[in-house]
């Protein structure tokens, strides 16, 4: 697909990264010199120097003959009238990242006038996944399929859990008897779909599908079970806290917000009443004690400096809080982060740049079946993908065990009607099926690329149970 | 530096080259000629090109490997082309093989034979397709045949492509390489036709049309073109001289329909005016010796085509032309043809920039606190690279002068040292007096012939990917 991208931030310039992968003809458009020969210098791409809101310039990236626009400049309106420009030259599809909360209210109307098909708003989608994991405080990070119905936990193995050091298949009967799937496993890096006989260890990362009061009910026999959390200690008063504490609130959860800034404590003490706010360092130890820090139930940190942000984690672990999640924007700290013990890492330009990518690779197979919704898992060392059977999808009705699947592929969950199905080697895939597939190959578009071509090794179907 | 790694491209080059040796050999069986000079090349090449492709290597390439791989893939490409030529036995020493490669491939189209048509057509036809691989690159046909080199291949066709600024057709390197090769075929076809129906014979047609394609300059003629003495002819590889001496950016610019774009470029507007301003020049000046107009049209606008595209057909000796024209002729190497063509010389739009600058700094001292920019087509030239043009041009005169001095051991007269260093820098091919188009480059000594060649490739490459081989801190580990 020809992608034009306006604007080689930090969004804009991962987004590309990950585009070129994919084998899209990008071009970056961006008014920096020094910005554009760096990404010229390190990607396979055409740039083009120049304001996104000057039609000249667009056309000059080719807007008049691309399929899609991403306006990830740091100024919205620069992003919206970008988009507007663009879409009359002649781009097919618009996407602009609006990012001031004033515009929210409106958002709907601008959308229509300014003819922008989708806008992103990578702090409140930051903080759409904090809020998630705060309702689910056992899962280290937690994806939702067909509608909530089905969600994907990845949880990591403690020394003492009952599972550490067992093969899979030797399980109790309580476990198996649940409509649960281990569906990847991740150790040190390296991701994996376990069988029957794998053997957890310590310190591995489990990825679970199954329905939500399965995945409850298989925590409580874990004895990870963590009651509804009350209290959320949030460090950190930006564009994330705000959209978060408007979502946490709804909750009914009990916030408390520690931000240095005077003048933004007042304006958050005006949105949200209920919660306290303290004006102050929230990276001073002291404050955090006198705040009574091992009586919250969760700890969220969202300054501006991933350092400060991982350092005061780290603290919150240690005084043994049950839950902490951690921002961090740049993706070689995760890794350092997971290490040392911190699980949950969010990252906005990570979370940003999937959801642009799961509407590329839906609008690339508008022929075949249709990818619902996709997520990358384990830092994007995996994906898990639903889609929608449909007549053009092969091998319908065969049994899985006769089926020949790509290496690295898992069909997870099928749900039928309502119904949650855990596949088993005699079930089969059915036309308007929902299809979870988890795979360890990027670039699966269409139900019908987990088939191997002719003669090879079969895959895994079914999996752990 | 990633030694490795460099060698291992130059590996897959290196093979790539073998199989463009086969069409040579093809010509070489339909003649009925001895095919074993092509054979053994072949053979060694395929060797050495699969030894080297096999080194295991990390996968560290930035710009300085990138610059290093394209020096050393054009040297080692100027010594794989002599090998052909070697093994025929039709040339007395290796510094003359490697000469007349080097020529080829760097479209300079200087010779050290002195009967060409007593060679066999297999060679003939090696040595004008070398001007053909050589013309658009030989990375940038490896970037668009060699499905994935596996490294930031921009890099390659950034220091192969002539021209100050790099900029691609499309988003992705491989297809702008397979844009460039696929005009370049075509135009290189309709030469051929023509040609062949203004009643050239086919073979002639195409070593003509790939000396014209390359803006190389070799025949197959004692005489050059002249051999043929048809009007129609010299007009033909006049018209397709200057348009493979335009950037290839301006027909993409025509085949996707944008037309205004065209008329923008201020770089064609300048290169036009100076073929018609110099052949308006030359006209007058050699009127008196042939006293026709058509005549005079017809030699002074081939020679100014050829010179600036920096080709060197010729179809007349102007050695007898007016010192006049003979200065016209000297600076028109100097400018040689417009940035990503195939032509070589300083190339207009740094002219014109350089021009445009000249006339900024004479305005900055009338008006001291004046702030004016350099604009090309309609465009600001960011400072960065007005800089880096006038370093270039200080360069290019350093190493013309340099060469010349070497050159001038020799004992020949300042002229012949000093255009023989400037014809082949520029890849032009004949010089004046003794190298003149009715001259040759034999009489050279082999020193001097090897500082030639790599006089050509440096000026093919424009400099800098040869300086940074011989640079120490290029070599340094960290």
């Amino acid at each position: 697909m020809k992608i034009i991208i306006v604007g080689n931030g930090k969004v804009g310039f991962s987004l590309a990264e990950q585009l070129v992968k994919e084998k899209h003809d990008i071009t970056v458009v961006d008014v920096r010199e020094d910005s554009l020969r760096r990404a010229c210098d390190l990607l396979d791409i055409m740039v083009v120097r120049g304001n996104g809101v000057s039609a000249d310039t667009l056309r000059e990236a080719g807007a008049d003959h691309s399929d899609l626009l991403v306006a990830a400049t740091n100024s919205d309106e620069v992003n919206m009238v970008c988009c507007l420009i663009a879409k009359n030259l002649g781009t097919s599809y618009t996407i602009a990242r609006i990012r001031n909360p004033e515009y929210t209210a409106t958002l709907s109307e601008l959308r229509r006038n300014l003819k922008i098909d989708m806008v992103i708003n990578p702090e409140s989608a930051t903080a759409v996944e904090i809020s998630r994991l705060l309702r689910f405080p056992a899962a280290a990070n937690i994806e939702t399929f067909c509608r909530g119905k089905v969600e994907l936990i990845g949880f990591r193995l403690q020394q003492g859990d009952f599972m550490v050091g067992k093969p899979l298949h030797t399980l109790s009967n309580q476990i198996k008897k649940l409509p649960l799937l281990f569906c990847a496993l991740e150790r040190s890096g390296e991701v994996s779909i376990p069988n029957g006989s794998t053997v957890p260890q310590a310190g591995d990362k489990l990825y679970l599908i199954g329905r939500p009061d399965s995945l409850d009910q298989f925590f409580r026999i874990l004895g990870r079970y963590t009651p509804k959390i009350n209290q959320v200690l949030i460090i950190g008063g930006g564009k994330i806290s705000g959209y978060l504490a408007h979502m946490l609130s709804k909750m009914g959860m009990r916030l408390k917000i520690v931000e240095q800034n005077a003048s933004r404590c007042r304006s958050l003490s005006e949105r949200f009443p209920k919660s306290t706010v303290i004006c102050g360092d929230g990276t001073d130890q002291e404050l955090l004690e006198a705040e009574n820090l091992s009586a919250c139930d969760a700890f969220v940190a969202l300054t501006d400096r991933d350092e400060d942000n991982l350092i005061i984690s780290l603290y919150a672990t240690q005084k043994g809080l049950p839950k902490v999640i951690t921002k961090c924007n740049r993706q070689n700290y995760a890794g350092i982060a997971r290490s040392v013990g911190l699980d949950s890492v969010v990252s906005p330009k990570f979370i940003t740049a999937s959801n642009i990518l799961r509407l590329v690779r839906g609008m690339q197979n508008s022929q075949g079946s249709v990818m619902n919704s996709l997520h990358r898992i384990a830092d994007g060392a995996a994906e898990a993908m639903e889609f929608t059977a449909n007549s053009s999808t092969h091998h319908l009705g065969i049994s899985l065990k006769d089926l020949r699947l790509k290496p690295g592929i898992l069909i997870a969950v099928i749900v039928r009607n309502q119904e949650i199905i855990i596949p088993e080697g005699s079930s089969s895939l059915q036309s308007n099926d929902n299809v979870i597939i988890i795979s360890r190959n990027s670039g699966i578009l269409d139900l019908n690329d987990i088939y191997q071509e002719e003669k090879a090794v079969p895959g895994t179907v079914g999996g752990a149970q | 530096m990633n030694l490795k790694l460099v060698l291992n491209v130059v590996g897959r080059v290196l093979k790539m080259e073998a199989v463009a040796m086969v069409i040579p050999l093809v010509v070489a069986l339909g003649y009925g000629e001895d095919p074993l000079p092509f054979l053994y090349s072949i053979l060694l090449v395929l060797l050495v090109g699969l030894i080297l492709s096999v080194l295991p290597a990390k996968k560290h390439f930035y710009i300085r490997e990138g610059f290093a791989s394209v020096g050393l893939i054009w040297i080692i490409t100027g010594v794989v082309g002599a090998l052909p030529f070697w093994f025929s036995g039709y040339f007395n020493t290796l510094a003359d093989c490697i000469f007349e490669s080097c020529s080829g491939f760097t479209t300079t189209g200087a010779s050290i034979l002195t009967d060409i048509e007593a060679l066999p057509k297999g060679i003939l036809f090696w040595r004008s397709f070398t001007h053909w691989l050589g013309g658009m690159g030989v990375l940038v046909l490896a970037t668009a045949v060699i499905p994935s080199l596996g490294i930031r291949s921009h890099y390659l066709t950034q220091a192969e492509t002539p021209g100050p600024v790099f900029s691609k057709l499309v988003p992705k390197q491989a297809q702008t390489s397979k844009i460039l090769y696929s005009m370049y075929c075509v135009l290189t076809l309709s030469e051929v036709i023509c040609l062949k129906i203004a009643g050239m014979p086919l073979y002639d047609s195409f070593i003509h049309a790939f000396g014209t394609a390359g803006t190389g300059g070799f025949s197959n003629r004692n005489a050059s073109v002249g051999a043929y003495g048809s009007f129609a002819i010299d007009m033909i590889i006049s018209i397709f001289v200057l348009l493979f001496s335009l950037n290839f950016a301006v027909y993409f610019l025509l085949i996707t329909r944008k037309f205004k774009e065209v008329l923008r470029s201020d770089e064609l507007r300048f290169f036009l005016c100076v073929v018609a301003g110099s052949t308006l020049l030359l006209c007058i000046n050699i009127y008196p010796l042939y006293s026709n107009v058509l005549e005079t049209f017809q030699y002074a606008f081939f020679q100014v085509c050829s010179i600036i595209s920096t080709t060197g057909f010729a179809t007349t000796d102007w050695s007898f032309w007016p010192n006049f024209s003979h200065f016209v002729l000297v600076i028109l190497m100097f400018c040689g043809a417009c940035a990503g063509s195939t032509g070589g010389g300083i190339k207009c739009s740094r002219v014109l920039i350089l021009l445009r600058s000249i006339r900024r700094e004479i305005h900055r001292i009338v008006h001291p606190n004046s702030v004016e920019v350099v604009k090309l087509d309609g465009k600001v030239v960011e400072e960065d690279t007005v800089h880096s043009i006038l370093v270039f041009v200080g360069c290019y005169f350093l190493v013309i002068l340099s060469a010349a001095l070497i050159i001038s051991l020799d004992g020949y007269s300042y002229t012949v040292s000093f255009t023989s260093a400037l014809t082949c820098v520029s890849n032009v091919g004949p010089g004046l007096e003794l190298v003149g188009p009715a001259g040759n480059f034999s009489t050279f000594s082999s020193l001097s012939k090897l500082v030639m060649s790599l006089c050509m490739i440096i000026g093919r490459l424009e400099i800098f990917p040869i300086l940074i081989l011989f640079s120490r801190q290029s070599w340094r580990r960290a």
